[in-house]
């Protein structure tokens, strides 16, 4: 299995189109950050001495909890676009007929496909450790003459481990889904769809079904409930992302045993 | 050694694959010969586990492939449709293969030396041209020391040096005590590399033997495939 897992890393670090989404990923989330800095340390300079602040217009709210949410979201934002990172890790299989290759070189389908999830989880865990440490970065420019240690506390710290946590089984189910599809288009459309599902709350008035989509979940894992309208505690969220990652690897798991290598 | 049973395989509604029994002994080079889409490639794949046979069994020193620890360490293998992503450099292609099969790093060199790559190793294999990939793929199958090669029309897109290079590696492979399947639809190809023969035709096996059994009473190989499956023969 390790040299399964080995493989699969070199095959996800030496695809270039891998490292030009993250890239252009990161890059993306560096400039919705310099935007909102500034913002951010003018409001914190108006922190009153009751501790609330005002981040959006005509909202008040306590200070610490409002900048700790801030950290999260800022992360989160960027995170919409991970599932195409790993969409493109996945969907390399598929193009060339590198498919039979693999299954040459690693025979036994359920195995191949454990040792892909594991590469994949290691390589979206390392991207969002990076979109976490550029929401701190940028969070400590923002607070860092009120606030220094916030964005290090164990409140920032334990919302980040959420937030990666978040990621990684977001990433992983895009992954199968593009397993299932081998397409990486497919895969992207249907994170698309999943996104859009939940950012234009068309699922409001249906708060248990909405608390069922993996983005939901997210913003659900890593939101303040007493500043948004979720549709489901943390605990049920992280049960919800789990349990998209495990039925889509499944799923995926039967697709590559039962289909031919093509 | 390769030995094949009673193999079936359909896809969709057409027979691919129509009790197929063979066997490529070590020491020889065993030619797989038949027209196109006569059903080479499909027994090649199920051989290799990477369609699974309607009927039948494929096995390789008694083992199917998927129970073969380290396959490639055991088995080489070109198919045709089975290649690297165009963006990736061979080295690197090279690399992944070599990792999952615990090979030393240092064959991958050796086998881009050998089939004449190692000076385009850091290329992006979208820049090579036919022949090239070509050779990638035979680098690909020799990368474990395997005792059995596979390899699906070994010599499409190379030039007549390459040709005569695959061969000759053939030709020492079997020569070593290893065992040889080249699937081809060039007949004077294989009657030139080749010990023994399997035709297919219309996924049916239509003739086997030694190159001397299958030619016998015909003035050429090609004479005899023609008889063999009925085809008429080139004006």
């Amino acid at each position: 299995m390790r040299a399964a897992v080995r493989a699969e890393l070199v095959k996800i670090t030496t695809l270039r189109t891998g490292w030009l989404v993250l890239g252009a990923v990161l890059a993306l989330q560096v400039l919705v950050e310099v935007q909102v800095v500034g913002l951010t340390a003018d409001a914190v300079a108006q922190v009153t001495p009751d501790g609330s602040i005002e981040i959006f217009l005509g909202r008040r709210e306590p200070a610490r909890a409002a900048l700790l949410e801030g950290i999260r979201a800022s992360s989160l934002q960027i995170s919409v676009f991970l599932p195409a990172l790993a969409a493109v890790l996945a969907g390399q299989e598929f193009r060339g007929g590198q498919l039979g290759l693999t299954v040459l070189a690693v025979p036994r389908r359920g195995r191949l496909l454990v040792a892909k999830l594991l590469a994949a989880a290691a390589y979206l865990t390392l991207a969002a450790v990076l979109i976490a440490t550029i929401s701190t970065v940028f969070s400590y420019l923002g607070v860092k003459d009120r606030f220094p240690g916030l964005p290090v506390s164990a409140d920032a710290v334990g919302g980040q481990a959420r937030f990666i946590l978040y990621a990684v089984l977001l990433g992983l189910s895009t992954y199968a889904i593009a397993v299932i599809a081998r397409s990486t288009l497919v895969a992207i459309g249907v994170s698309l769809a999943l996104i859009t599902v939940t950012m234009t709350q068309v699922l409001a008035g249906a708060p248990g079904l909405d608390a069922l989509l993996p983005v939901s979940a997210g913003r659900n894992l890593l939101l303040n409930p007493a500043t948004g309208d979720l549709t489901s505690s943390p605990p049920q969220a992280v049960l919800v992302l789990v349990g998209w990652a495990l039925v889509t690897a499944l799923l995926a798991g039967v697709t590559l045993v039962r289909r031919d290598a093509r | 050694m390769i030995d094949i049973a009673h193999l079936s395989k359909r896809h969709g509604g057409r027979t691919a694959v129509d009790d197929v029994s063979f066997i490529a002994r070590p020491g020889r080079v065993t030619g797989f010969l038949g027209p196109n889409g006569a059903g080479k490639s499909s027994t090649l794949r199920i051989l290799l586990g990477l369609d699974a046979p309607g009927g039948g069994t494929a096995t390789i020193h008694g083992r199917r492939y998927r129970d073969l620890d380290h396959p490639l360490r055991t088995v080489g293998a070109l198919l045709d449709g089975a290649g690297p992503v165009p963006e990736r450099r061979a080295v690197d292609h090279l690399t992944w293969i070599a990792r999952s099969n615990r090979i030393p790093r240092a064959r991958v060199g050796a086998v881009l030396e050998l089939v004449g790559l190692a000076e385009v190793a850091g290329q992006r294999v979208k820049r090579y041209s036919l022949g090239m990939g070509q050779r990638l793929g035979i680098a690909a199958a020799l990368l474990g020391e395997p005792d059995v090669l596979v390899l699906d029309e070994p010599v499409n897109g190379l030039d007549p040096e390459g040709i005569r290079w695959v061969r000759q590696l053939l030709r020492d492979y079997a020569a070593s005590g290893r065992t040889v399947l080249l699937s081809s639809h060039l007949m004077a190809e294989t009657a030139g590399t080749a010990d023994d023969l399997v035709v297919i035709n219309r996924g049916r096996i239509a003739g086997r033997g030694s190159v001397a059994e299958v030619t016998a009473g015909h003035p050429s190989l090609e004479a005899a495939f023609f008889a063999l499956t009925g085809e008429r023969t080139a004006a």
